[in-house]
């Protein structure tokens, strides 16, 4: 009798269902095949025949799964709509997010490091060596809410079980838009600005910082469910 | 509870919703009952997918309109759902569109034979 759970799960790994879900999905099933196996032996089928049965009621076990994802994608807004979700909502999205995270993160780094005292600040801009240390946190803090928008799309696409080509899409859009747009300290001035050029000192690293963490979010969804498939196994 | 659309596409996707919601509110009740129920309730006139109502459940979970609990009855463990406050909300909404779609297809229908 040829197993239906192992094909059931292995094909929603490969579909990208994620492990918490799969894990209950196929619990379920597993526990819907048993009552639907109970059900033709009670009607006075053999154990294997009872197993056929119930087997014939769920189907071809890849065909369900691909099922059990199509009903999950449409079970949120976002796996419903993703061509807009990571194709155009990063357009629109991220440079507010960006901008939102950079300003946070400032605040929160001027909140710890000066204890709002505009005094303390001041003295630190009109010191070139201390400028220039500040300006390296800035930076950092860019790169951080660059990584933090990426993260995001990631952690949605996740969320609505779509496919991998979809968190890339979002991230290389992510990408893209963080080589356009900038933002730049300087002695007593702040500014974030759009421009295809005129911000040479760092525009690549900020386009490449997305499309790592889309292949970092790849890599460890990979082994998460390598591990998972072990321990399965 | 939004107003309702002048027209019901969304009425019709949600016939399984009103299903679902309406066999909860009697008791709790796990998949394999529920798909059951359906399909011997309303005739074998409509059926689920076996299988296939566990992503629905788990979205209806989500929109928080039932919860789900781990419960071994008999000797067997099983995901049991019941229906929330939320759940019988939209389960009032839904019966009220419901009546009022079927009242406007049966009055259509009447003056289709007179």
């Amino acid at each position: 009798m040829p197993d239906f759970i192992e094909p059931l799960r292995r094909r929603l790994m490969e579909l990208g269902c994620p492990i918490a879900q799969m894990r209950r999905l196929v619990r379920e099933v597993a526990d819907h095949r048993e009552d639907l196996k109970q059900a033709a032996a009670s009607a006075g089928l053999s154990g294997a025949d009872a197993e056929a049965r119930a087997n014939a009621s769920l189907g071809d076990p890849l065909a369900l799964a691909e099922q059990l994802m199509t009903a999950l994608r449409q079970s949120t807004w976002w796996g419903r709509h993703h061509v807009v979700t990571f194709g155009l909502l990063p357009l629109l999205v991220y440079p507010i997010l960006w901008a939102l995270f950079l300003l946070f993160q400032m605040a929160l780094g001027f909140a710890l490091g000066y204890g709002w005292n505009w005094e303390k600040l001041r003295v630190v801009v009109n010191n070139p060596v201390a400028f220039q240390h500040l300006t390296t946190v800035f930076q950092f803090m860019d790169y951080d809410a660059i990584a933090l928008v990426a993260l995001l799309f990631c952690w949605l696409a996740r969320r609505a079980a779509v496919s991998l080509k979809w968190m890339v899409t979002a991230c290389a859009v992510c990408s893209a838009i963080a080589v356009i747009t900038w933002g730049r300290i300087e002695p007593h001035s702040f500014t974030l600005g759009f421009s295809m050029n005129g911000h040479l000192h760092m525009p690549w690293s900020r386009g490449a910082l997305p499309l790592l963490i889309a292949g970092a979010a790849y890599v460890l969804q990979q082994r998460t469910m390598r591990r998972f498939q072990q321990t399965a196994l | 509870m939004a107003a309702m659309k002048k027209t019901n596409p969304s009425f019709l996707n949600g016939v399984p919703e009103l299903l679902v919601l309406r066999l909860l509110a009697r008791r709790e009740m796990y998949g394999y009952q529920l798909v059951e129920e359906i399909r011997t309730r309303t005739g074998e006139a409509l059926t689920f997918g076996e299988g296939c109502i566990y992503p629905y459940l788990h979205y209806l979970e989500a929109e928080k309109q039932v919860s789900s609990r781990r419960m071994e009855v008999e000797g067997r463990n099983r995901n049991y759902y019941k229906l929330t406050t939320r759940g019988r909300k939209r389960l009032e909404a839904l019966t009220t569109e419901w009546n009022r779609v079927t009242a406007g297809v049966s009055r259509l229908m009447e003056e289709q034979h007179a």
